[in-house]
């Protein structure tokens, strides 16, 4: 809703496009299979991001996000490895299975709000890992899921274009439903669900549907993990998970569409730039929390426009100085 | 008849808010709700609206059985709220707590939003239209750019009746639409009241400052959750009960 100071200067559609143009084009410049795979598991984690902060943007912080991933990575999963499907089947059967499991669960969970929304989706997240036990024939269990066939054998930079493709498309999506009227009406609804009922909004409605749209990319996010992993740890979509997909949210901007591809990236990536301290790794990321939390309360999304008004904050102390 | 409740009690607990409370609104009609502080009238509204369920009795509305209806249902079959405290979307500014009050008419569809369709920007614009032409009757339209909570409390009130307004409501329920107002903007409040009346629109009106009292055709007194009179408010303000609910008795002296 609110532009940001700093991008009002290019006209977006530049600024895009050249992103874009940088991201297709780093596999040129980049030779190392590693950071490719760092990469590719950025752009899974920016999709996961991304649909967690739809459900933020309706008021609902989901601490089990990492357990919705979960759901559609296992379903993907199960069904290459015991019926053989083809991951182009099974990735979306595994977005939709995830999406279901949010509505069935939704409208339970839209009775509670705030703080009680994210305790049971806690309780969720660390349930749904004891159902992954449950169904140990399916799911490996804590053995884990192995062999799931890959998407392209062998090849990680096929597999950054694919999860490249992946994540604009699942971006503009979010993107378009944020923009018209059925983000207004989620904002609305995390303001104040008694004045937006009011006005004829069901609210509990727009939360699941929140919650169901966030799920299916979170599923998706999941499966093609799966896919791309070939491996699926007991350990992978544990509590941890959830937070650092939430960590990742908070730390780009919650209150901007840009907040958690900008907050994976950096969480992600810097780190691995950092690696022969990896000791460290842990400190750093506190740090670079503890930093934003006190000096960016909207995130690193929020960076420009507040270097703008730090720099006339700046100004201003200036001019005052010379004056008698 | 619009609106109309028989026997309205709710309890919290072992405190009857609201006992065999009966109050009917009819077409055109604007009816003011007095009565002291914890009298009962905001819980009289919740109940109305479906915020929550009465203990017994029935609310009519429109000939249709509204009781213990959820608040969308309410809102959709043509009451309209403004209420009396933090009425509106903070984070919104005045103009885009107007358009996202439109969810109801005209409606468009979730895969319309989505897709952008003609019919859907056509809708947009017309909402666009109409938000602008509240604004112009509750006298916002100046600071329509301006962020909802940064308004000084009075516009915020005024800004939660041009919300209230948006769902083009057969009924309004107004919450101490004055409390806390400048003169200045008692004028416009009551302007924009007036305004409402003669377009056809019925006011159940909850108020403590007589100022606008006069702008009702009759007047329900309650205390403890119990109505003491009703009449014209002449008549109402002659009523001992009433002199002794807002003054005290003999006792109470």
């Amino acid at each position: 809703m609110t532009e940001k100071q700093g991008q009002g200067k290019l006209p977006r559609i530049v600024i895009y496009t050249g992103l874009l143009a940088i991201v297709l084009s780093l596999p040129l410049f980049i030779q190392s299979r590693y950071l490719i795979h760092i990469f590719n598991l950025t752009l899974i984690n920016i999709i996961a991001a991304s649909s967690l902060r739809l459900i933020a943007v309706s008021g609902q912080l989901s601490l089990g996000h990492a357990g919705f991933m979960s759901i559609g990575a296992y379903t993907a999963g199960a069904l290459a490895k015991h019926l053989g499907w083809t991951p182009w089947v099974t990735m979306p059967l595994g977005a939709l299975a995830t999406m279901a499991v949010a509505v069935i669960i939704g409208y339970p969970f839209a009775r509670l709000r705030a703080i009680y929304f994210s305790m049971v989706s806690l309780f969720f997240g660390i349930g749904i890992l004891a159902v992954n036990q449950v169904l140990e024939k399916f799911t490996g269990g804590y053995a884990g899921l192995i062999g799931i066939s890959p998407l392209f054998s062998g090849s990680k930079v096929a597999n950054y274009y694919f999860f490249v493709g992946l994540t604009v498309l699942s971006l503009c999506v979010l993107y378009r439903i944020e923009v018209c009227r059925i983000g207004t009406t989620l904002k609305a609804v995390a303001q104040s669900h008694v004045v937006a009922s009011s006005v004829g909004i069901n609210e509990a409605g727009y939360r699941v549907l929140a919650l169901a749209v966030g799920c299916f990319f979170a599923g998706l996010a999941g499966a093609g993990y799966a896919h791309y992993n070939s491996v699926l740890s007991h350990s992978a979509f544990n509590l941890l998970a959830s937070v650092n997909l939430l960590v990742y949210v908070l730390v780009g901007g919650v209150g901007s569409f840009a907040g958690p591809v900008i907050g994976t990236a950096v969480l992600i990536i810097i780190p691995e730039l950092f690696r022969m301290l990896k000791g460290f790794v842990p400190f750093i990321f506190a740090a670079i929390m503890i930093l934003v939390i006190f000096v960016m309360p909207q995130g690193l999304a929020g960076l420009p426009g507040q270097i703008g008004s730090w720099v006339e904050g700046l100004r201003q102390r200036k001019g005052t100085a010379h004056a008698p | 008849m619009l609106l109309e409740s028989k026997g309205l009690t709710k309890y919290f607990g072992g405190l009857a808010a609201v006992s065999h409370f009966d109050i009917y609104v009819k077409q055109g009609e604007a009816v003011g709700l007095i009565g002291p502080n914890g009298a009962g009238k905001t819980t009289v509204f919740n109940l109305i609206t479906g915020l929550f369920p009465p203990t017994r009795g029935t609310v009519l509305f429109d000939g249709k059985d509204i009781t213990g209806k959820k608040p969308h249902l309410v809102a959709k079959l043509g009451i309209g709220r403004a209420f009396q405290l933090a009425p509106l979307f903070a984070d919104f500014t005045v103009l885009e707590n107007v358009v996202a009050s439109f969810h109801l008419r005209p409606r468009s569809s979730l895969w319309d939003a989505f897709l952008n369709t003609a019919t859907y920007r056509r809708n947009e614009e017309y909402i666009l239209q109409r938000s602008m032409e509240i604004l112009q009757l509750v006298g916002l339209h100046e600071v329509k750019n301006n962020l909802a909570k940064n308004l000084p409390h009075g516009y915020q009130k005024m800004l939660g009746m041009a919300r209230a307004l948006a769902i083009g409501p057969k009924l309004l329920l107004l919450d101490e639409p004055i409390g806390g107002m400048s003169q200045d903007e008692i004028k416009l409040t009551r302007t924009a009241i007036e305004k409402m009346c003669k377009q056809g629109v019925s006011i159940l009106l909850v108020e403590h400052n007589m100022q606008i009292m006069d702008l009702c055709d009759r007047v329900v007194v309650m205390n403890f959750g119990k109505k003491i009179a009703e009449g014209s408010l002449s008549e109402v303000r002659e009523n001992e009960e009433v002199v002794q609910a807002y003054f005290g008795g003999k006792h109470a002296a």
